[in-house]
């Protein structure tokens, strides 16, 4: 016999007496929480093992409701799934429940369950098992923990794929901001966010950089203003310290009262602000506003206590601020490029706008325009004359608010001492750039209240005012200003700005100078012409002088009437060539020559030849040709002769002819053999003689007999013979808007 | 077009001339909450079941969870099954959330509505001040966590093959807890939609005959909560049940088909 079989029945017994239970004792003391509850939950019996699990005494178990034993979670589970399904399909298995102990402590439990029903299938029992699973129950949380842990990492990098391509799209910094609001705020699940960008840094400058907005989404308009506030102008230094957040609670109220109003009326709780960088250059930040609780939904955050954005976010949030960084900086880079061709295009635009303008004003209109529709939302133009400053055009880019800059345009009062940036460029004879308009800067400026809010309604940011010269000489100043829409001028704007303001300063320089040319010779040549001619008896006269309408060009034409003593009156209409100064000088030489000669009475075809004689030592520069006449109003007799004139008309009894008058050399023309000849005949009563040059008959057509024909017939036609009334309806017929020369015209009807 | 008779599994059953009622259940299970009270009301009305999206064998495919965001999303489609099966003069029966949702759905079509049965209604769960709704904010959460322990033998595997086969109701059964079971992350939406939502500003605007069900020992809408509504929805009718609990529907059928009875009857 072996050990093994000697112990058999010994061991074998014992088995048998283990296992030959006590019910009872198996029920009290088995592994596991046993209790029988009625239908509505109060317990009838419960084990040891359950009161020893919860440190309750069996007393105070019977008696009282299982779901009153339960937390609060496990409670609401009871009534919403756990009855339910017990009703339902009889038995349920495997219902996670957190009992409570005594102590308040949570017991971790799995349980089962049966219904008991009567023959009816109505419920009258319910028998519950419950399985200790602490350590089942943990690593269950941390198995979801983990689990949830990774779809949210999954998420984010979802979220960054995203952020990523969609800035690989974005090519404008528009563009980028709109990626980043939207990304930032749904990664957040936000009820808004903004961009704020740092102006584009500057060389040389230190100063703490200023923000502007540049894209927002879902945030109230006073929050970015307010937010920009209460940093004082610390909002940049907020880009050195990482993701951060201001949630709205006490502090910030008692800080911030403004900055907390608008949260709680927005329904924020918490701002987020994330710089925005590239390889560690601040560019700017993100502000997510977070509201309370999701949409519609109460917060389960108690009210006033933030938590933040969780650790997980902030990285994402970060990587978020980079990669827009990144992004902003690519997509300057695309603009500027962008830029500087339109820029490009835009001066040569100019240049060819600027060349086609006929005087200064059209020039400054031009300009003006072309600013409005590239460059500036409003442009002014100022420019200095010998009263001072004037302001000749005020263009707005929108056309809806013209009206504004028209109203700019007439308050515009600029004086000597004004810090306007127009003022001062053209005083000090440089580029004034503001790059920012704030109000204070704006009251400065503008000189009574409606000023200030004209410049407030157009909501302009940023102003450039560079004066334009002339040979070192201020013709005027060109303001650029932009709005707030468009953003604050950069480096490259101002340079546009110069170079057209170059462009500018030649094209109006010389402008002004052409007019003043033209202005000198018309004052003169109208100064050298005989003003109304005198009151002759017997004889009604008319004159009239129009002036080329183009050009500075004057003419050398000229009329006069001269009453000489007996009775006759000396007559002259002329041309001399070209059409400039000289020509009006040589003119004005040639009629105080004539006059002198008259003193003498010569007849008509003296007064030519001593012209002809004297021109040489006269030292008269041009050639002329000119028709001299002369008139006895009493009896008619008329002479005539003509240097190289043109034939004069006469109209008598409802007919025109031309006179034939043999025309002789041009006076100054090299010397001929043939001396002047003279027409001698009668001009009858109530007979008119139109004496003209040849800008009349030139006006509409090339062809000098054709133009002579169209005179002839519209003396014939015109049907009076007065010498006024002849005169206009001759030069309304025969001339145009555009001359290209002048016209002289004398119109004299021998009273009947 | 969505087939919201399928989306919704709505089923019909009893007097096709007969007044509508449409039973809505609440959080948690789903249409089989009906099962002991619905057929009664079968002899003399057209009795309409329904689950909604996200819940029993509804279409999980149409759960949106932007639409499902807020209880606005269940109104319409109550309201849109209404207008399906071209009902009007509808008994809607709410239980627990379904109680504001009708309302909700008698906002957005008051035409199509003729009484309201609210069974244990709460507006807002979350104690507010001057206001007991029964529930902490670290109540819900802990709710939300108890949530997460239990997915009810929810399976990702299984899921397609219940929803795939909707004709094999055998193939459910497997599944234990079957009737309560759904995506964990549906459910766990469907928990805060429903517990954090605020609901008293809507009561005042019902104008139909409503009847408040309040239960004794509800933890879930307790006693004050019941009287709030009531209170707030004018003209209604509130009636205490014997029951104990937050789903008379299963434990007192007959007590709750007899209170709904005498108020359509009253």
């Amino acid at each position: 016999m072996d050990a093994a079989s000697d112990q058999g029945p010994d061991a074998q017994g014992q088995l048998d007496r283990l296992l030959d239970e006590d019910p009872a004792d198996l029920y009290e003391n088995a592994p596991m929480g046993y209790l029988s509850t009625l239908p509505d939950g109060r317990i009838v019996k419960v084990n040891r093992t359950f009161c020893v699990w919860t440190g309750r005494p069996v007393e105070d178990v019977v008696g009282s409701r299982f779901q009153d034993l339960l937390s609060v979670g496990g409670r609401v589970f009871h009534e919403t799934h756990l009855r339910p399904l017990l009703r339902m399909q009889g038995a349920v298995r495997e219902i996670a429940l957190d009992v409570v102990r005594i102590d308040g402590s949570l017991l971790p439990c799995l349980l089962n369950a049966v219904e008991v029903r009567d023959e009816d299938g109505a419920q009258v029992l319910v028998r519950a098992t419950l399985f200790e699973a602490t350590a089942r129950r943990r690593y269950e949380r941390e198995l979801l923990a983990a689990q949830r842990a990774a779809e949210e990492s999954e998420a984010r990098s979802r979220t960054l794929q995203q952020v990523v391509s969609d800035l690989a799209a974005a090519t404008t910094v528009g563009d980028v901001a709109k990626v980043i609001v939207e990304r930032g705020r749904e990664a957040l699940r936000a009820r808004g966010a903004a961009v704020l960008l740092v102006d584009e840094p500057r060389d040389g400058v230190t100063e703490s950089p200023e923000l502007h907005t540049k894209g927002v989404d879902g945030l109230p308009p006073g929050l970015i203003d307010e937010l920009r506030e209460a940093a004082l102008g610390q909002l940049a230094l907020e880009l050195a310290q990482g993701v951060r957040s201001v949630p709205l609670n006490e502090q910030l109220r008692l800080r911030q009262p403004r900055l907390a109003a608008t949260m709680a009326d927005a329904g924020l709780s918490e701002l987020v602000v994330v710089p925005v960088t590239a390889d560690s250059r601040r560019l700017g930040v993100l502000v997510v506003g977070l509201g309370d609780g999701h949409g519609d939904l109460i917060s389960l955050e108690e009210p006033g206590q933030t938590k933040g954005p969780p650790p997980a976010e902030v990285d994402l949030l970060w990587t978020l601020g980079r990669q827009a960084g990144q992004a902003l900086e690519r997509a300057r880079l695309h603009e500027e490029t962008e830029r500087q061709a339109e820029r490009a295009a835009f001066l040569l635009e100019a240049a060819r706008m600027l060349a086609e303008a006929v005087d200064a004003d059209e020039t400054v209109q031009r300009v003006a325009h072309l600013a409005v529709d590239r460059l500036a939302d409003v442009c002014a133009v100022d420019l200095v004359d010998e009263h001072g400053m004037v302001r000749p055009t005020v263009r707005h880019r929108d056309p809806a608010r013209q009206h504004l800059a028209d109203e700019l345009r007439e308050r515009h009062l600029p004086h000597r001492g004004s810090p306007h940036p127009s003022v001062t460029a053209l005083r000090e004879g440089r580029t004034v750039w503001a790059r920012s308009l704030p109000q204070a800067f704006l009251a400065e400026i503008t000189h009574d209240a409606r000023h200030l809010e004209l410049a407030q309604e157009l909501a302009l940011v940023s102003m450039i005012s560079v004066p334009f010269l002339s040979e070192g000489r201020p013709l005027g100043v060109l303001t650029l200003a932009a709005d707030a829409q468009r953003g604050r001028f950069t480096e490259a704007d101002v340079e546009v700005a110069e170079q057209l303001a170059l462009q500018m300063g030649l094209v109006v320089g010389k402008a002004q100078r052409y007019e003043l040319d033209t202005r000198t010779s018309h004052t003169l040549q109208a100064n050298l012409l005989p003003g109304v001619p005198p009151e002759v008896p017997g004889l009604r006269t008319a004159v009239r002088y129009l002036a080329a309408t183009h050009g500075v060009e004057v003419g050398g034409d000229f009329y006069d009437v001269v009453p000489l003593p007996g009775g006759q009156v000396a007559l002259s209409v002329g041309d001399v060539v070209g059409h400039d100064i000289t020509a009006a000088a040589t003119m004005g030489q040639l009629t105080s020559v004539y006059r002198a000669l008259l003193v003498d009475g010569p007849s008509p075809s003296a007064t030519i030849d001593r012209l002809q004689a004297s021109w040489s030592m006269l030292g008269l520069q041009r050639m002329a040709t000119a028709l001299f006449a002369t008139l006895d109003p009493a009896s008619g007799q008329l002479a005539i002769a003509s240097a190289g004139h043109l034939p004069p008309l006469l109209f008598s009894a409802g007919s025109a002819e031309f006179l034939p008058v043999r025309p002789s050399r041009m006076l100054g023309a090299p010397q001929a053999p043939a001396p002047a000849t003279q027409w001698a005949g009668v001009l009858p009563p109530g007979g008119t003689l139109v004496l003209f040059t040849d800008g009349l008959v030139e006006s509409r057509t090339a062809d000098i007999d054709e133009g002579l024909e169209l005179l002839r017939a519209a003396v014939s036609r015109a049907g009076t013979s007065d010498p006024d009334e002849l005169c206009d309806r001759l030069l309304t017929e025969l001339t145009g808007a555009h001359r290209a020369d002048d016209i002289a015209l004398l119109v004299l009807t021998r009273l009947p | 077009m969505v087939d919201v008779l399928e989306r919704n599994r709505v089923t019909v059953t009893g007097v096709p001339a007969g007044r509508p009622m449409l039973f809505a259940h609440g959080f948690g299970c789903d249409q089989e909450m009906w099962r002991f009270v619905a057929p009664d009301f079968a002899v003399d009305h057209k009795v309409v079941l329904f689950d909604h999206v996200g819940s029993g064998k509804s279409d999980l495919g149409a759960y949106d969870p932007e639409k499902y965001g807020s209880l606005q999303g269940y109104a319409d489609d109550i309201v849109e099954i209404c207008r399906a099966l071209d009902l009007s003069d509808v008994v809607f029966v709410g239980h627990s959330v379904s109680a504001m949702i009708g309302v909700l759905a008698y906002q957005r079509a008051p035409e199509l509505f003729g009484a309201l049965v609210m069974v244990g209604p709460s507006p807002r769960y979350v104690d507010d001040h001057g206001y007991v709704g029964g529930f902490t904010r670290s109540d819900i959460l802990g709710l939300l966590d108890a949530l997460d322990s239990n997915h009810l033998g929810w399976s990702t595997q299984m899921a397609p093959v219940i929803m795939g086969n909707p004709d094999r109701p055998e193939l459910a059964e497997e599944l234990t807890n079957s009737f309560c079971s759904t995506d964990p992350d549906i459910a766990r939406q469907f928990a805060r939609v429903t517990f954090l939502s605020d609901n008293r500003a809507d009561l005042p605007t019902v104008a139909v005959p409503t009847l408040v069900l309040q239960c004794s020992a509800d933890v879930i809408a307790p006693e004050p909560v019941g009287t709030y509504v009531h209170e707030h929805v004018p003209g209604s009718v509130l009636t205490h049940l014997a029951a104990t609990g937050h789903c008379p529907n299963l434990s007192a059928p007959e007590e709750t088909t007899a209170a709904i009875r005498a108020f359509l009857s009253g």
